[in-house]
Parts: C-alpha cells; structure tokens; sequence
C-alpha cells in the first residue's frame, strides 16, 4: 500500500475522490502506484503548440460575434495572444506532484506544525471560464519528513492553474501533500474573490468565497486545528 | 466615406472652449448642442456589428469615435456559435467538455462573455438624455471610487479598478450616476485603459460641455498579475485632464487632492 492507510483520511475524501468520475484524468488516484501517477497527464507540452490554431480561430471567432472589428489595430494578434494565455493559464494540466518533488523531501525530526500562508492564488472557474483568485494557507504536521517549503506553493500552482472549482482545488492540495509526505495532518484554507460573482450576475464586489479541508489530526482534534486558524490568520 | 464624416462635423464646428491644442484628431469638431451632439454622431457613424471598414487604413484615434451598435437580438443569434468556439478551446485545452462541470459551461461563458463587452449595445445618448440640468454651479464636481471592470483587448483577461471624475460645471450639471454609467457603457468593451479614460472625459466634455474635465483611472491588469511578469501588486493609472484642468494646475492640484482623500 503506498502508505494511504497511514493517513487518517475521511470517509468523505476518499468517497469523493472514488465517485467523481467526472475528472477522471486529472483525480489523484490514491490507489495508484508512484510509477502510474508518473505518466498522468493529459496534456503535454509539445502538444500545447500544435492545438494553438484551433485556438485561434475559436478566439478570432468569438471576437467577431461579439461585434467587434478584428482587423483593427488593437485586435490584430488578440487571438494568438489570448490562445497563449489562456494554454498558460491552465498549464497545471501537464504538471505532476512526483516532477516537482522529487528530490525536495528531506528527513528531519521535526513534529510541530508547519505553516506557509499567504500563498497568491490565481485560478480559472471552469463554469464561466472568468478567473478567481486569493490566498492560499497550508498546514501540515511532519512524520518524519518534512517538504521544503517552496514546493508547497508549486503544489498550489498546479492544481489552481486548470479550470477549477474552489472546494475540489482545496482537496486536491490537500491530498496531494497527503500522499506525498503521509504527515500526521494535513489543513488547507483558500480565501478567494470569484469575478464571475463581482464582474457580473450578483455584481457583489466584497464577497469572498473561503473553503479548507482538514486532513488527519487537523480533522480529529479540534485545538490542534484552532492552532492552525489562529496561525493562518494572524496578520 | 470618412470624407464626407469629416466634411460633417467641420459644418457643424462650434467655438470650442475647451482645449485650443487638442490632440484628438479633428474630435472636436464634432462638438455641438447636446441633443444634437449624440445625435449627430451616431448618425454620422452608424457601424454594423464586425465592421463595414476595415480597420487597418483608419488613423488610431478613429476607431473609437464611433458608436458600435450590437443589439439584444445579435446577442441571442450570436450564441450558439460563440459557445460552439469555447467547446473547441475547452477541447484545444486538453479538457474534456463532456464533464459534469464542464457540460454547460460553454454557454455560460458566452453568455459572460457578451455580459463583458455589453457597451457595445450602449449609447451615451440613450443614458444621458434627460439627466442634465441647469444649476448655476461653477464649482468642481467630484465621483470618486467608481468601480469599473473591464477586459484587456490584448488577453482577453479582465482589468478592474477604480475611476475617479470631477468636472467644473459650465451652467449644466449632470446625474451623478449618470457619470458611472458612462464609465459602464465605455469599460464593458475591449479596451486599453488609455483609450478608455479618454473617452469618458470626452463624452462628458461632449454632453455638459463644461468648463473642464477630468478622469482618473486607477486598476490592475490581470494580464500582468495571473500571467507573463507575474507582479501581485502592481496597478496601472491613467488620467486625462481637459479644459481648465489641463491649463490650469491649481484646479488640476484641489482634484487630485479631493481624490486621495
């Protein structure tokens, strides 16, 4: 067993992660060995380029049906441009956790909670396509084996570049420093503005949307997870 | 086409008491009564969606003096094909647009999407036409944290921010929402925020014919945040500054006070 079973996870996380057929390719599946999950992408670079003129051309079309007057000076590259940031803005579909762990997990003996807050998170809403965007705060107690700190922004970057809902993006971090660290707990809080809540429909602009998911001792004992709230919000 | 355009508004040139050394390239001109302002130019320039002339000839400054129309039927005859050409880059993506969340998401982008450039739909003409008023005022007018939200013409990615306007009424004062519904009409478009701050200022030099106008835009490019240089906190701001603001500095100096604090 990849040391799954270590972690105290949730009836509800693992009920989740098994029933959601719907993004199949990109679940991390926990009964995976690491030798699978080093080939889960489904898209890879090389392919990035050659779909970069079907994107243009759904983006020269829908400026045209939007009324706007594509040969004019400011709309000339708009396409390729926006094809670019749009690839770019999902580029977490061709990352894996194993690439950019790998060699960053060192052993130590270290049993107290480690916290990286304040994390700047820019993501895509995969209903309306608009981005939402905050702060990350990450929690985790060591068993064993820490992760050096930077990678767990990294681990952010990949999950919140795709298109996204906010509840399944904070799983996923979580149970992606889950199965790579098997600490004693993992806690995750995501704080974000929602554009397709501010820029249209509601139109409410101070409205943030926040979503955490507590894993093992975070998720059993509540002082160890007050711990964590306090830490993580104290500015 | 453009010919008879200019030939146009030089017939109807009046003293222009704004800014002898314009920059903007025969505007101007088209300066007149406020009914027949609005009128004159969305009859001078009637534009079908997508462009009768090509854009690639006109000098810069052209392509937003005129009033683009797009009407509320265009919006619903346009979906079907704008939600077909979000399911291509949905697919071009790597995603796959038969799942759970992504299954309607194609029209709900459109749909967003039109929500986004809904100035196109809008004239200054139809919002501004029984708010103005005759009050013997002379002192600065200030609207000042208005939101606004726009999308880069460059990225297709949002920009939001704040404008702030003051004017210096010449006998005739305008609605005060009136002021953030110009600035809605312009900012729900394609634009770059230099153009946009300067068309504000000219629509409203161009309805109360004031004194002096200005505009101050303040706002973050997403563009630049969630993509290329990656900089969280940087903000772009922009102003334009017209009649007595630009000539003279004291007026220019109590607005941008006004607006810090």
């Amino acid at each position: 067993m990849n040391g799954h079973c270590n972690l105290k996870v949730n009836d509800t996380a693992e009920e989740f992660l098994c029933n959601n057929k719907g993004f199949s390719e990109l679940i991390i599946d926990s009964k995976k060995s690491v030798v699978h999950r080093k080939h889960e992408t489904s898209r890879k670079e090389a392919e990035d380029k050659s779909r970069l003129p079907a994107l243009e051309a759904a983006y020269t079309s829908i400026l045209r049906e939007l009324g706007e007057d594509t040969d004019r000076q400011g709309l000339l590259r708009t396409p390729l441009r926006a094809a670019k940031a749009m690839q770019f803005l999902t580029k977490g579909y061709h990352e894996t956790i194993d690439d950019i762990l790998n060699n960053a997990i060192f052993d130590e003996d270290h049993d107290e909670m480690v916290i990286v807050k304040n994390i700047d998170m820019f993501s895509l809403c995969e209903h309306h396509l608009v981005p939402f965007f905050g702060k990350v705060h990450i929690g985790y107690i060591p068993n064993k084996k820490v992760v050096g700190l930077s990678k767990l922004a990294r681990i952010v970057e990949i999950y919140s570049r795709r298109l996204q809902v906010q509840e399944r993006l904070t799983k996923q971090i979580a149970v992606g420093i889950s199965e790579a660290l098997q600490p004693k707990g993992v806690a995750v809080v995501i704080e974000a503005a929602h554009m397709c809540m501010v820029m249209r429909g509601v139109q409410k602009m101070n409205s943030r949307t926040v979503t955490s998911t507590m894993l093992g001792v975070y998720l059993e004992d509540p002082k160890t997870r007050e711990e964590f709230l306090a830490l993580s919000q104290s500015n | 086409m453009e010919h008879s355009k200019h030939t146009q508004y030089a017939s109807s040139e009046k003293k222009d008491p704004l800014d002898p050394g314009s920059v903007f390239n025969g505007h101007f001109d088209g300066l007149a009564e406020r009914p027949a302002g609005g009128t004159g130019r969305a009859a001078a320039a009637p534009q079908p969606p997508g462009g009768a002339e090509s854009g690639s000839q006109r000098p810069v400054m052209e392509s937003w003096r005129e009033e683009r129309t797009r009407s509320v039927e265009d919006n619903e005859m346009s979906l079907p094909s704008l939600a077909k050409s979000y399911t291509t880059i949905l697919r071009g993506l790597g995603e796959d647009p038969q799942r759970q969340g992504l299954l309607k998401t194609p029209w709900r982008a459109a749909t967003a999407m039109q929500f986004f450039t809904k100035g196109y739909q809008e004239k200054i003409i139809d919002v501004l036409n029984d708010a103005i008023f005759d009050e013997d005022h002379d002192e600065m007018v200030i609207v000042k944290d208005i939101d606004m939200f726009s999308m880069c013409e460059h990225h297709l990615v949002p920009i939001f921010g704040r404008v702030h306007i003051g004017y210096l009424p010449n006998k005739r004062v305008l609605g005060l929402s009136k002021l953030a519904r110009i600035v809605e009409i312009y900012s729900r478009r394609l634009q770059v925020q230099e153009r946009l701050t300067k068309q504000i200022a000219v629509a409203i030099t161009e309805a109360l014919q004031p004194t002096g106008v200005g505009v101050v835009i303040e706002a973050t490019h997403m563009c630049m945040v969630m993509r290329g240089v990656q900089k969280m906190n940087s903000k772009t701001v922009t102003s334009t500054m017209l009649g007595v603001f630009r000539e003279d500095p004291k007026t220019r100096d109590e607005f941008l006070t006004l607006i810090r604090s």
